[in-house]
């Protein structure tokens, strides 16, 4: 459950900002996404990438704003989202992004 | 078969028989497996053998009845922890942690111990469990995850505030301080009020302004005019020869009584 085919890498991630109100009933899923992103391991893969939360409190929806290195940015609306959809959405992008770049640099 | 049946059973030409039969039959007692004539397969077929069903054992059509699980002697233990916890604390602030280091988990702790407030870790369903049956239950929504506790028994925001500034990785969820739940902006807006004395003072003050307003400017008048008449005297006094200063004051007497 944790995490399919390895942790996410975030090399290619710049910020990720989460929002989210605590005392909503659906903001479970967006709480779990920032627990795996923020754990050890994910930001070990990227020291530069800062995760940033927001608490709110005005019945807005729970976002996920992650801006690429490349100017790209991946807006999630969480309130329908689970967990794993997010992180492997997240996932496939890293990897679509970080293999381009390295194959750029050997060749 | 057919040749000796067509011998003894055509006496005269064209007199055919009343059966014929077709196959080249076996005999009764043969090496193989005779197949069985259908008139008979179907007669097998219908007299065949029902065994009756057993019936289900006991123990297979009873409804299966969720234990209501005994709840462990330490989720009671820890329950009456969070009792007393909420009754003596006045400040219960609710942070998430995203997997914060031990080193800066005591440093926080050791922070947060200087202004007497505890952290406090607790399962999940403890919590919710208690919550649920207690006045609080407005917080569940908050114990998603893994969160954590900070309790004090004086409602010290601002340092706690500080403390959690350093750590980015803990987020501040919300607070029940002095009965009253708060969110984030809440508790920034709580940790901005200045102290009970001063606050007293304002409210003292703001209640006295309009009494103290109306009986200024009941006295405005005779007031002024008490003060222009003794600076009247004063300037008579010591300059009498000078023409000008009497006439300015005569002026400005006139110009107070109008």
């Amino acid at each position: 459950m944790a995490a399919s085919r390895g942790a996410v890498v975030l090399k290619t991630v710049k910020k990720i900002i989460v929002q989210f109100c605590p005392f909503e009933s659906n903001v479970r899923s967006t709480r779990e996404f920032l627990i795996m992103v923020g754990s050890e391991k994910v930001r070990g893969t990227n020291m530069n990438c800062e995760v940033i939360t927001a608490v709110k409190h005005d019945r807005s929806e729970p976002t996920i704003d992650i801006t690429f290195l490349d100017g790209e940015r991946l807006v999630m609306k969480g309130s329908k989202l689970t967990t794993q959809e997010m992180l492997s959405a997240l996932q496939t992008r890293c990897s679509a992004k970080d293999p381009q770049a390295k194959i750029g640099d050997k060749k | 078969m057919a040749a000796t049946l067509c011998g003894r059973l055509l006496p005269k030409a064209g007199w055919l028989p009343l059966t014929q039969s077709v196959r080249h039959g076996s005999k009764a007692v043969t090496r193989h497996r005779k197949p069985v004539h259908f008139l008979k397969q179907k007669l097998l077929a219908v007299t065949e053998y029902i065994p009756p069903i057993p019936a289900a054992p006991p123990g297979a059509l009873v409804r299966r009845v969720r234990k209501t699980e005994e709840e462990s002697t330490l989720a009671v233990l820890l329950r009456k922890d969070l009792e007393t916890l909420f009754k003596e604390c006045k400040m219960i602030a609710v942070v998430q942690n995203n997997a914060i280091n031990a080193e800066d988990l005591l440093q926080l702790k050791h922070k947060l111990k200087r202004h007497n407030i505890s952290i406090k870790f607790f399962p999940n369903q403890v919590t919710r469990s208690f919550l649920n049956n207690s006045i609080y239950s407005n917080m569940l929504p908050l114990f998603v995850g893994q969160t954590v506790i900070f309790v004090s028994k004086e409602p010290k925001v601002k340092e706690m505030l500080q403390a959690l500034r350093r750590s980015p990785q803990m987020v501040l969820l919300g607070a029940c301080i002095e009965n009253t739940l708060l969110s984030y902006q809440g508790i920034l807006n709580y940790s901005k009020l200045p102290s009970m004395t001063t606050i007293q003072g304002e409210l003292v003050g703001g209640l006295t302004m309009m009494t103290s307003q109306t009986v200024s400017m009941l006295r405005h008048h005779p007031a002024h005019l008490s003060a222009l008449l003794q600076q009247y005297v004063k300037q008579q006094g010591s300059g009498d020869a000078t023409n000008a200063i009497t006439n300015k004051d005569a002026s400005t007497v006139q110009e107070a009584a109008a």
